[in-house]
C-alpha cells in the first residue's frame, strides 16, 4: 500500500514539473545538442563502468525500471518513478518486490522488450549468465539478491534475503540501466543497443561520440532532440574556450573548477552555470595493519591533525563540503546535520585539535626537529595529487614530514591491496545517495573495496539493521550514528566532499543537474534548444 | 651535420705563449653571444645554488589567502592555484631542473662515451652491435622513448634522470666514434702502440682526453634538450613528482587550466625554461665555433 | 654500389627487428596491464574476472610466444585487436595517420619555407647585425617547450581573436584543413624551421669556404651567382637530411600539440594507448613511427650514394 501511495505521488511530481516548464514555453523540436566530453571512455557498456564518463553519454541510450524524476535535483526515495516498470509492489514480509512492465517498448533493433530482458541484465550482473562481463563492479549492490523470476512476458520479481527498501534507489541510479537478452556484453561495450530516447551511432576515439533520436520511443512525442553530439576535448581550459566560443552548447557535466566557471560567466554573462556537490567524496586510506599507523593514538593525531576549511578553500577555490562518510545536508539526504558533525574527533576548532594532536605526538617521540617521515601516496592524476600536496603541507604541523608518492593508474589500487602504504589519499564516487551503498561498499568486512580492511563487528550490525529500516526518519538518526563512529575509528577519514560546475548556454532548455549525484541524471529525453 | 663530422684534428694555436685569461678575452671578443649565454648560464647555476638566501617563501606551502594572486609587491610573479609563491617555485625550481639537466646529461655522455669508445676503437662485432643499439634508440622518437621508460620507471626524481639520459645516449656514442676513428690511425696512436702500450690504456690515455672538445659541445647541447624534455614529459603527467618545484611540473596539465584565468602560472614557468635552455644554446654555440677549427673565423 | 646498397637494406632489417625486441619488451616492463588499468579504473582488486581477462587476451602467456605470435601476425598484415576499443588494431591506427600526416607535413613546409632563406641570408651576411638578429630568434625557438608556445598561441587566438584554431570537427574543405592545421603546424614548424635555418647556415659557411667558391669568384662570377647558385646546391645535401630524419622525429613535439589543439591524430593516441596499456596499439604504431625514421634514412643513404660522388664504399 506504502510503496502504491509512493507511485502515485512520484507520477504527480513527475507531471508537475513537466507542466511546469511546459507551461513556461512551448518545447521546439529538433537540432543536435552539443556537449564536450572530457575523455574517450573506456567501453559503452555502463554496467561494466565505474566513470561518469559512460554514463553521460551512454544513459540517454537505455532505460531503467525505475529512475530518478529527471527534474528534482536531489534523488531520494520519493523521487523514483517508474519507467520501464509502470508500477512496483512489496510482499507482505517485504522480501519480494514486483514490477509490472510496460508494453509495446522496442529495442533500437526493433526487438521487443520483455520481462526476460530485465533477468537476463541481472543474472549478467550476478555472473549466473553464460555470457560474462569484462569487470564487474556493480556486483557487490545486489548482493542480497537471491533470484530475479519474470512471471510471464510483462512481470518480473526480485526475491531477497531480507527486507531492503533501498533496492529500489539501487535500481533507480543511471548505473542500473536494462541490457537486451540478445546482445551479447561484448557488443554493448561497442556498440550498445537500448530502448532509451536516442539510439547509439558511433564513438571515434579521441573525437566524438554520436547520438541519433530514436523515433520509436515509447514515449510519445519525446525526444524533442534530432540527436546528441559529445565532442572529446582532453584539456579543460581547451574546452572553456570551445564553450566560449559556441563550439558547444554544454561544458561536460560536473567537472568544471569554480575557478573555470567564474571565468565563463565573464566571457560569457548569459551561460547558466551551477555549481553543485557531486557526491564524491576526498578520503585518507591509513594503513592500519602496518606500523606506523597501526597505533590508534596516531591515527587519532593524524585526524586531528586536519584542517578541512583550509582544503576546501585551496583545492576547491570554497567549493565544497565537510562532511562524515555521507553527502551532508541541504543537498545530501543523510549526511550528519552540522550540530551532530562539530562532535566528531577532529572536526571541531583547528587550533585546539593540532595542539592536542602536538601532544600526542610528543608523547609518542616526535618532535619539530625529530618528525615522523612517511610517503603519502596517490595516484599520479591531478585530482588526487592536488590534495595529497595540501595534506602534506598541513602534516607540517604535527611534526610529519610526508613524501608524495605518486602511483601510475593501474598500480594503484594493486597497491593498497598488498598493504604497501603508509597513507594513500583516494577519491570515492557515490554512485546513489544512499547507506547501503555506501556503507557496505567502503566500510564493510570483507568488502572488495574497503580498501584498508576495517572491519567492526558491532557495526555491521547496525548496518543490516539500518538497511531494513522502513521509517525513514529513525533510520537516518540511526545512519548518523553509524557515520559518525566510522569518522571516530579513523576507518577512512574524509577530507570533503567536492562541488563542481556544469555550465550551459541559455537557450538550452530542461537542463537539471542533479545536487547529490553525479551519475544519474543524463537521460536527456525532453531538453530541447530554443534557437 | 657539422656536430657529428667533429673531428679534433690539432688545429693552429695562435695565442701559444699567452695566459689563460687573454685566450678567454680573445674568445669572448669575437662571440659575444657566448657570452650572454654564460651569464645566463651563471644567472642559473647562482640562483639554484643560494635558493634559500633567494627567497622568503617555502616553495611548497600552500595558501588559500592569496592562491590565484595576480603578481604584486609581496609575490613578484603571483601566486599559483594552491597558493604557492611562484617566485620561489621558479627559483628551488631551477635547482632540480638543472640537477635533472646536468644528471641526465652526465649520465647519458657517459654511457655514449662507452658506447662510442668501445665501437670505434674495438671497431668489428662490437662496432656492428653498438652501432644496432644506436640504430635502434635513434630510430623510436625521444619523447616516445622517454615516455615509456618514465612510465615503466616510475615518477621519481632519479628515474626521471634516467629516462632521460637514455635517449641522449646514440648522439654521444656517434660522435665518440667517429671521432675515435679517425683518432686510431693518427701517428701518436701509432707510436703509443709501438712502445708496447695496451690497447686500453691507448684509448683512456690517448684517445679519450683528444675526443673531450667534441663531447663537450654535445653535452651543452644536450642540456639544454634534457631541460625541454623534462618539460614535456611533466606536461604529459609523467617526470619530477609533486611537490619538487621542477619548472615542467609548473606548467603540468593541471596548471594548463588556469591559462586564461591566470596567465601568470604558464608564463613564469615557460619563460625560466626558455631562457635557461637558450643560454645554454648560446653558450654552445660558441663553444662548438672555438673548438671546431673548420668554423673558426 | 650495388652491395653497399644491399648491406644497408640487411642492416635496416636488423635495425627494425631490434626496435620490434626493444618496444615489446620495454612496454612490458612498464608496470600494470590493461586489466590492472581497467580493473584499477573502477576501484576492483583481486578479482577473478582479471585473470579471465588476462587469459582471454593472452597476455598471460610467455612474453618469447607473444612476441612470435606478434611478428607473425605482423607478417601476414594482422596487427591484432586494440585491447580498449576491442576493434581490430588496423582499422583504430590507419585513419589518424593522414592526420599526423597532414599536419607533420605542414609543419615542414613552413620550416622549410622560413628555414633556408633565413639560413643562406644569415650566412652569407654572416656577423652582421641581421646575422645576429636571425641567429638569435632561431635560437630562442629551440629553447622553447613546444607546447608552451602551443599554448601562448591559443592564449592569444582566444583573446584578439575570438577564434579558436582547435578541432572539434573534421575539418571540409580544403582552406578550413589548413586553417585548423596551419596555427598548430606552425607552432611545431617554428623549433623546426630553427633547426633547418641553423643548419642551412652552417652548412653554407662551409661551402662558401670551399676552394671551388673561391675559384668561381675569381674567374669573375657575380657574389649572387656564387651564392645562390653554386653555394646554395652545395649546401643543401645535409639540410636535406636533417629535414628527412625531422620528418620522422617531428613526432616529439606533436604529441604534446596535439594535445593542445585537441587534434585526434596518432601522436596523442599512442600516449593514449601506453597509459591504458593497449600493447597492440603502442606495439605497431611504434613500429610504423620507426619503419618511417629507418626507412627515411635508408633513403637519404641511397640519395647520397646517387649524388655525391666523394662517397666511397669500401667496406
Amino acid at each position: 500500500m506504502r510503496a502504491k501511495l509512493t507511485v502515485l505521488a512520484a507520477a504527480i511530481l513527475a507531471c508537475a514539473s513537466v507542466a511546469n516548464a511546459q507551461a513556461a514555453e512551448q518545447p521546439k523540436r529538433g537540432g543536435i545538442f552539443r556537449v564536450y566530453h572530457r575523455e574517450t571512455p573506456p567501453s559503452l557498456s555502463i554496467i561494466e563502468e565505474a566513470t561518469f564518463s559512460v554514463n553521460i553519454p551512454m544513459m540517454a541510450v537505455f532505460n531503467n525500471l525505475v529512475d530518478y524524476d529527471q527534474h528534482i535535483p536531489q534523488n531520494s526515495m520519493s523521487t523514483i518513478r517508474p519507467e520501464l516498470a509502470t508500477s512496483w509492489s512489496w510482499d507482505k514480509s517485504n522480501t519480494a518486490l514486483t514490477f509490472k512492465l510496460r508494453q509495446g517498448v522496442k529495442w533500437h533493433d526493433g526487438k521487443p522488450f520483455t520481462a526476460n530482458d530485465v533477468k537476463c541484465t541481472f543474472d549478467l550482473i550476478q555472473g549466473k549468465s553464460k555470457d560474462k562481463l569484462r569487470k564487474n563492479p556493480r556486483k557487490g549492490w545486489y548482493e542480497n539478491v537471491t533470484d530475479v523470476t519474470p512471471n510471464g512476458d510483462y512481470e518480473v520479481t526480485f526475491h531477497l534475503k531480507r527486507p531492503q527498501p533501498s533496492l529500489l534507489a539501487m535500481l533507480a541510479s543511471g548505473y542500473s540501466p536494462i541490457y537486451p537478452c540478445h546482445v551479447s556484453a561484448a557488443q554493448m561495450r561497442t556498440h550498445p543497443i537500448g530502448t532509451g530516447p536516442f539510439k547509439f551511432v558511433e564513438m571515434k576515439q579521441n573525437e566524438s561520440i554520436k547520438l541519433v533520436k530514436n523515433p520509436d520511443y515509447w514515449k510519445k512525442g519525446l525526444p524533442y532532440l534530432d540527436g546528441i553530439e559529445y565532442t572529446i576535448i582532453r584539456d579543460r581550459s581547451t574546452a572553456e574556450l570551445a564553450f566560449i566560443a559556441g563550439k558547444v552548447d554544454m561544458t561536460f557535466p560536473t567537472v568544471m573548477t569554480p575557478a573555470l566557471v567564474k571565468d565563463i560567466k565573464k566571457q560569457d554573462p548569459k551561460a547558466i552555470c551551477e555549481i553543485v556537490p557531486i557526491n564524491v567524496s576526498t578520503n585518507l586510506i591509513v594503513n592500519r595493519d602496518k606500523p606506523p599507523f597501526n597505533n590508534a593514538d596516531l591515527r587519532k593525531a593524524l585526524a586531528l591533525s586536519l584542517d578541512r576549511k583550509s582544503m576546501i578553500d585551496i583545492i576547491q577555490q570554497g567549493e565544497g563540503d565537510i562532511g562524515g562518510a555521507l553527502l551532508p545536508p541541504p543537498e545530501g539526504v543523510w549526511g550528519m546535520p552540522p550540530d551532530v558533525l562539530k562532535t566528531v574527533t577532529g572536526y571541531g576548532d583547528v587550533k585546539k585539535n593540532r595542539a592536542e594532536a602536538q601532544g600526542i605526538m610528543k608523547k609518542l617521540g616526535y618532535a619539530p626537529d625529530k618528525p615522523l617521515k612517511i610517503k603519502v601516496s596517490t595516484r599520479n592524476l591531478a585530482t588526487y595529487r592536488d590534495p595529497a600536496v595540501v595534506l602534506i603541507d598541513q602534516l607540517k604541523s604535527i611534526y610529519v614530514d610526508a613524501e608524495l608518492e605518486p602511483v601510475e593508474s593501474g598500480a594503484w589500487f594493486a597497491k593498497i591491496a598488498r598493504g604497501d602504504y603508509a597513507v594513500g589519499l583516494n577519491l570515492t564516487g557515490n554512485g546513489i545517495d544512499d547507506p547501503d551503498q555506501a556503507f557496505y561498499e567502503n566500510f564493510g568486512c570483507g568488502s572488495q573495496r574497503n580498501y584498508t580492511h576495517y572491519c567492526n563487528k558491532d557495526l555491521q550490525k547496525l548496518f543490516d539493521e539500518q538497511s531494513q529500516m522502513t521509517d525513514l526518519a529513525k533510520r537516518k538518526k540511526l545512519v548518523w550514528q553509524i557515520d559518525k563512529q566510522i569518522q571516530e575509528d579513523v576507518a577512512r577519514p574524509i577530507l570533503f566532499h567536492a562541488r563542481s560546475g556544469t555550465c550551459w548556454k541559455p537557450y538550452v532548455k530542461n537542463m537539471t543537474i542533479m545536487t547529490n549525484s553525479s551519475y544519474n541524471g543524463y537521460r536527456y529525453e525532453d531538453v530541447w534548444l530554443d534557437k | 651535420m657539422a656536430i657529428v663530422d667533429l673531428t679534433s684534428v690539432p688545429a693552429e694555436e695562435p695565442f701559444r705563449d699567452e695566459s689563460v685569461w687573454s685566450r678567454l678575452r680573445y674568445y669572448a671578443a669575437s662571440h659575444p653571444l657566448g657570452v650572454v649565454g654564460a651569464l645566463i648560464m651563471l644567472v642559473f647555476v647562482t640562483v639554484a645554488v643560494f635558493a634559500d638566501f633567494l627567497t622568503v617563501y617555502d616553495p611548497t606551502a600552500t595558501n588559500s589567502a592569496i592562491a590565484l594572486a595576480p603578481p604584486g609587491a609581496a609575490h613578484w610573479l603571483g601566486a599559483d592555484y594552491m597558493g604557492r609563491d611562484i617566485y620561489s617555485r621558479i627559483v628551488y625550481g631551477a635547482r632540480i631542473s638543472l640537477a635533472v639537466g646536468l644528471g641526465s646529461t652526465a649520465l647519458g655522455c657517459v654511457l655514449g662515451v662507452v658506447l662510442g669508445l668501445a665501437s670505434g676503437y674495438l671497431g668489428g662485432w662490437v662496432d656492428l652491435v653498438v652501432q644496432r643499439v644506436v640504430d635502434v634508440l635513434q630510430a623510436i622518437p625521444l619523447l616516445v622513448l622517454a615516455l615509456v621508460m618514465a612510465a615503466s620507471l616510475g615518477p621519481a626524481l632519479g628515474n626521471t634522470v634516467v629516462a632521460i639520459a637514455l635517449p641522449l645516449v646514440p648522439y654521444a656514442a656517434r660522435v665518440i666514434r667517429s671521432n675515435t676513428l679517425a683518432l686510431r690511425e693518427q701517428p701518436f696512436v701509432e707510436a703509443a702502440r709501438a712502445t708496447g702500450m695496451s690497447e686500453f690504456r691507448i684509448a683512456v690515455r690517448h684517445v679519450l682526453p683528444n675526443t673531450l672538445a667534441p663531447l663537450i659541445v654535445i653535452a651543452t647541447a644536450q642540456l639544454g634538450a634534457a631541460i625541454l624534455t623534462e618539460a614535456s614529459l611533466s606536461f604529459l603527467g609523467l617526470g619530477v613528482p609533486e611537490p619538487h618545484p621542477s619548472w615542467g611540473r609548473m606548467l603540468s596539465e593541471s596548471v594548463a587550466e588556469y591559462v586564461r584565468v591566470a596567465p601568470w602560472l604558464v608564463v613564469f614557468p615557460g619563460l625560466a625554461i626558455s631562457l635557461a635552455v637558450f643560454g645554454t644554446n648560446l653558450f654552445g654555440d660558441a663553444l662548438r665555433d672555438i673548438l671546431d677549427p673548420r668554423l673558426r673565423n | 654500389m650495388g652491395a653497399y646498397l644491399i648491406r644497408r637494406f640487411f642492416l635496416m632489417l636488423l635495425t627494425l627487428f631490434g626496435i620490434s625486441v626493444l618496444i615489446f619488451v620495454m612496454l612490458r616492463l612498464v608496470p600494470g596491464n590493461i586489466a590492472d588499468i581497467l580493473f584499477d579504473a573502477a576501484g576492483l582488486i583481486d578479482s577473478a574476472d582479471k585473470v579471465k581477462l588476462e587469459h582471454d587476451l593472452g597476455i598471460d602467456r610467455p612474453i618469447v610466444i607473444q612476441y612470435v605470435d606478434w611478428i607473425g601476425g605482423l607478417a601476414h598484415g594482422d596487427l591484432g585487436y586494440s585491447y580498449v576499443s576491442e576493434k581490430p588494431a588496423i582499422d583504430e591506427i590507419a585513419p589518424r595517420i593522414p592526420i599526423t600526416a597532414k599536419l607533420a607535413a605542414l609543419a615542414l613546409t613552413f620550416s622549410i619555407l622560413f628555414g633556408v632563406p633565413l639560413g643562406v641570408i644569415s650566412a652569407v651576411r654572416q656577423n652582421s647585425w641581421l646575422d645576429y638578429v636571425l641567429r638569435v630568434i632561431s635560437l630562442s625557438g629551440l629553447s622553447m617547450p613546444s607546447f608552451w608556445i602551443a599554448l601562448l598561441i591559443l592564449i592569444l587566438f582566444a583573446h584578439y581573436f575570438g577564434a579558436l584554431p582547435i578541432y572539434t570537427d573534421p575539418p571540409k574543405g580544403f582552406w578550413n584543413t589548413l586553417w585548423l592545421y596551419s596555427v598548430p603546424a606552425a607552432a611545431v614548424g617554428f623549433r623546426s624551421s630553427a633547426l633547418v635555418m641553423r643548419l642551412t647556415r652552417s652548412s653554407m659557411l662551409e661551402v662558401l669556404r670551399q676552394d671551388y667558391i673561391r675559384t668561381a669568384r675569381a674567374k669573375g662570377a657575380s657574389d649572387q651567382a656564387v651564392n645562390y647558385r653554386h653555394a646554395l646546391r652545395n649546401a643543401m645535401l645535409p639540410v636535406v637530411t636533417v629535414i628527412g630524419i625531422e620528418a620522422a622525429f617531428l613526432m616529439g613535439g606533436l604529441i604534446v600539440t596535439e594535445t593542445v589543439f585537441n587534434i585526434p591524430g596518432v601522436a596523442r593516441f599512442l600516449v593514449e594507448a601506453i597509459q591504458w596499456r593497449d600493447y597492440p596499439i603502442v606495439q605497431n604504431l611504434v613500429m610504423f613511427i620507426a619503419f618511417v625514421a629507418v626507412f627515411i634514412n635508408f633513403l637519404i643513404d641511397v640519395l647520397y650514394a646517387a649524388l655525391d660522388p666523394r662517397i666511397k664504399y669500401a667496406s
